[in-house]
């Protein structure tokens, strides 16, 4: 998982507002409206728009910046869960 | 895949507002959207399908008639689509519908519509019937555009969930269409409000400007409430929430009750299991709900409503508010969660912009309007038509059959709810997160919970609760052949895909091996299978036969019909002298045949006797002219050609099959 500043290709330091003009200057790049059956455009997008889902909102960005979640939105020290058949593997480094 | 062009022409793609209880089509031609009027003249058709002893009726006609028939008249099927029997909403809509309900008996436990049809029972699942009114809706555009439309968006409110939108792109399948997509019905709606703005900015400012609105979406089965981010060309829903269960017909039926209880009360008996009743009741409830948007108060009057009894009740306004306000007040709660989850405060909301019917109720624009501090509302877009032109501006985007404005436009929608996988003790794990801009997709690996476990079964749910039992369970998988370990060993990576229609589809593969699960989610709750969807098409399919087969018999009848008018006005006008009286008295016999014939045979006769009968009626009217003609000039050699355009009688136009025009011989008989 890139780093989402990185994938908006925006500073750490971006107003908001430079951060939501480059997704959408991205989105528009790679919708799959625009780009019909092309796979590495879907992915882009899908991307760009999980790098947004970020750091385009003002509490998860700063909780980013502190590290206390992932470039996934994930909490980053999680609870082992057990039992069940079929648990989480949060111990896992990203892929 | 989109239709090529056939025959060199431009194919066409439309935007269907399938809504529960009116639809409503537009196109995107020449540039600008046309919402089409269907073959009765009304922008909006009924959804509604009914069953007669001969014929299927579809929209205006089925509804038309719904007193008289009500146990064959089907509406509402979007309150059932995608959903199971058991549903307590399905339960509860049940006791309000004159027809017929049932389970389909299956572990899926999927709801049957049952109809009688020429004194057979058939059941449908409410995809067919949706399939139906959108093949009525499809034949409105066809009709309009002369050729055949088979690309459509089709709108679905913001809050259904998966099921019902996979359940919605069957029923169009079913229809014959192909769903280029599913669009949310608020985010079709502020299409319409920003090219409408778009068009009037244009004149006074440019540049780049954002606005942020919400659209209130309040139909007549769903209530929908959106906020959105409009720059220049790209429209970005930030938010979603709704009830898919909220609209005008649940106020008519507040008002249903309560002329039900005062008719008990005055008259001492009970109506509520007298189905035509009920239904002329409700019609006329419905009727005073419209007018009460602009009048204060109305009489509702039914004749003879029950044994005899007429009903009678003057109802203000302010009672009406009364009926319905706990309603109205609900409403108010999708808004407040919607502006949450926006992040955005009350004062950043530049627009409201008020679609659906419903929305026409004066409390309900007062609640909205005091919400937001007494803001003045957008009612600029027709709140009937808003969302049928967005979705036909978006057919024109996706199918590239747009002008440069329009696909140059990006629209960025949202899913309405999270999604996730069941894990150890019933947590849900969610992997897409509401209002995630789709299309999307997550990641995220799994492992094992047990030493040698060598399959994983993968619960997929949706839904905001933490555990899984109070969400909605979407399907399962099972993925195999994982290599035998010691448990938290094995990587199980789950990737969740949400297309551009907000529908959903899993994968699991395993690391080690990279064996893939068969991971289709079979959704067993609510979900055709492909097999049923096959099947129902091609039921569809004959049953457009036996339709257009109607069809023609209906149209033999009438053309023999006006042919009768025609020679019986063409025999008083022909000038007695120039006819033998006995040839008169044959024409005349034959007539009085013709007529007993269709007395008897009208209602049962096929498209060929009707027609055999009407050449009988034209051989024996052709000797009688041919007989008055020979006396004249050449005339008739030169009969056997047509003017050009002309039709004969059988084809509707004017002309005996001899080529005679039988206007002539009214007005000119000479």
């Amino acid at each position: 998982m890139r780093d989402p500043y990185a994938v908006l290709g925006v500073s750490k330091t971006a107003s908001a507002a430079e951060i939501k003009s480059a997704f959408r200057k991205l989105a528009k790049q790679f919708h799959p409206d625009a780009n019909p059956d092309n796979a590495k455009a879907k992915e882009r997008f899908a991307e760009a728009s999980r790098a947004y889902e970020i750091v385009g909102d003002a509490d998860k960005r700063k909780k980013f910046d502190r590290g206390e979640i992932d470039a996934e939105g994930r909490e980053t020290f999680q609870g082992y869960p057990g039992g069940n058949g079929f648990t989480g593997a949060d111990g896992f480094d990203d892929l | 895949m989109p239709d090529g062009a056939d025959d060199g022409k431009k194919s066409y793609s439309m935007g269907i507002d399938l809504g529960t209880t009116y639809s409503c089509v537009g196109i995107f031609k020449d540039g600008e959207v046309q919402i089409i009027a269907n073959d009765q003249g009304n922008r909006t058709t009924p959804s509604y399908v009914a069953w007669t002893d001969k014929e299927r009726l579809l929209g205006d006609a089925a509804k038309n008639q719904v007193a008289s028939n009500p146990t064959n008249t089907v509406f509402d099927a979007k309150r059932l689509i995608g959903r199971t029997f058991q549903d307590p909403i399905v339960q509860a809509d049940l006791k309000l519908w004159p027809f017929r309900v049932v389970s389909d008996g299956s572990p899926d436990d999927k709801p049957l519509i049952e109809v009688m049809y020429q004194d057979v029972a058939k059941k449908f699942h409410p995809e067919e019937i949706s399939s139906m009114i959108l093949t009525k809706m499809k034949l409105t555009a066809e009709a309009f555009v002369g050729q055949r439309v088979r690309n459509a968006v089709i709108t679905v409110p913001a809050y259904f969930n998966d099921s019902q939108r996979q359940a919605t792109k069957d029923a169009g399948e079913i229809a014959g269409l192909n769903v280029l997509r599913i669009v949310n019905e608020p985010t079709a709606a502020a299409i319409a409000y920003g090219l409408d703005t778009k068009s009037k900015e244009k004149k006074t400012k440019s540049g780049e400007k954002e606005t942020n609105i919400l659209v209130f979406d309040m139909g007549g089965g769903t209530f929908d409430v959106s906020i959105l981010t409009i720059t220049d060309t790209v429209f970005e829903v930030k938010a979603t929430a709704g009830d898919p269960h909220l609209g005008g017909e649940d106020f008519d039926n507040r008002m249903l009750s309560y002329c039900i209880s005062e008719f008990r009360r005055k008259h001492k008996s009970d109506p509520t299991r007298n189905q035509r009743a009920i239904r002329r009741l409700r019609t006329q409830c419905e009727r005073a709900k419209r007018q009460l948007s602009t009048q204060t108060s109305v009489t509702i009057e039914v004749d003879s409503l029950h044994e005899g009894q007429d009903f009678n009740l003057r109802l203000s306004r302010a009672k009406f508010e009364e009926l319905c306000m706990d309603y109205f007040k609900k409403a108010m709660e999708p808004v407040s969660q919607c502006l949450g989850d926006s992040g955005l405060p009350k004062s950043q909301i530049s627009d409201v912009v008020l679609v659906g019917g419903s929305t026409r109720i004066p409390k309900v624009q007062e609640l909205i309007s005091s919400f937001f501090n007494g803001k003045q509302l957008c009612k600029e877009i027709n709140p009937d038509e808003a969302v049928a032109y967005g979705a036909a501006v978006q057919a024109a985007i996706v199918s590239g059959t747009g002008t440069e404005e329009v696909e140059n436009m990006l629209l960025l929608d949202v899913a309405p709810l999270s999604l996730g996988i069941e894990m150890a003790g019933g947590m849900m794990q969610k992997l897409i997160e509401r209002n995630s801009t789709i299309p999307t997709n997550k990641s995220q690996d799994f492992t094992t919970a047990e030493d040698y476990q060598d399959y994983v079964e993968i619960k997929v749910y949706e839904g905001e609760r933490a555990m899984v039992k109070d969400n909605n369970y979407l399907g399962k998988f099972v993925l195999t052949g994982i290599p035998k370990t010691l448990r938290g060993v094995p990587k199980i990576k789950v990737t969740f895909n949400v297309d551009s229609n907000g529908i959903l589809e899993v994968t699991a593969e395993d690391m080690k091996t990279h064996r893939k699960g068969e991971i289709q989610i079979t959704n067993e709750k609510g979900r055709l299978s492909q097999r049923d969807i096959e099947r129902m098409l091609q039921d569809a399919e004959a049953h457009k036969e036996e339709d257009d087969l109607a069809r023609g018999e209906m149209m033999a009848r009438e053309s023999i019909t006006v042919y009768m008018r025609r020679t019986r006005k063409a025999l008083e006008d022909i000038d007695s002298e120039k006819i033998l009286k006995r040839d008169r008295e044959r024409l005349e016999k034959k007539m009085e045949e013709v007529d007993l014939w269709l007395d008897e045979h009208s209602n049962k006769a096929t498209k060929e006797e009707f027609e055999a009968k009407q050449r009988e009626l034209e051989s024996a009217m052709n000797t009688i002219m041919l007989k008055i003609n020979r006396s004249e000039s050449d005339f008739w050699e030169q009969q056997a050609i047509l003017p050009e355009n002309e039709k004969t009688i059988e084809q509707g136009g004017y002309f005996l099959d001899s080529g005679l025009d039988i206007r002539d011989l009214i007005e000119d008989p000479d």
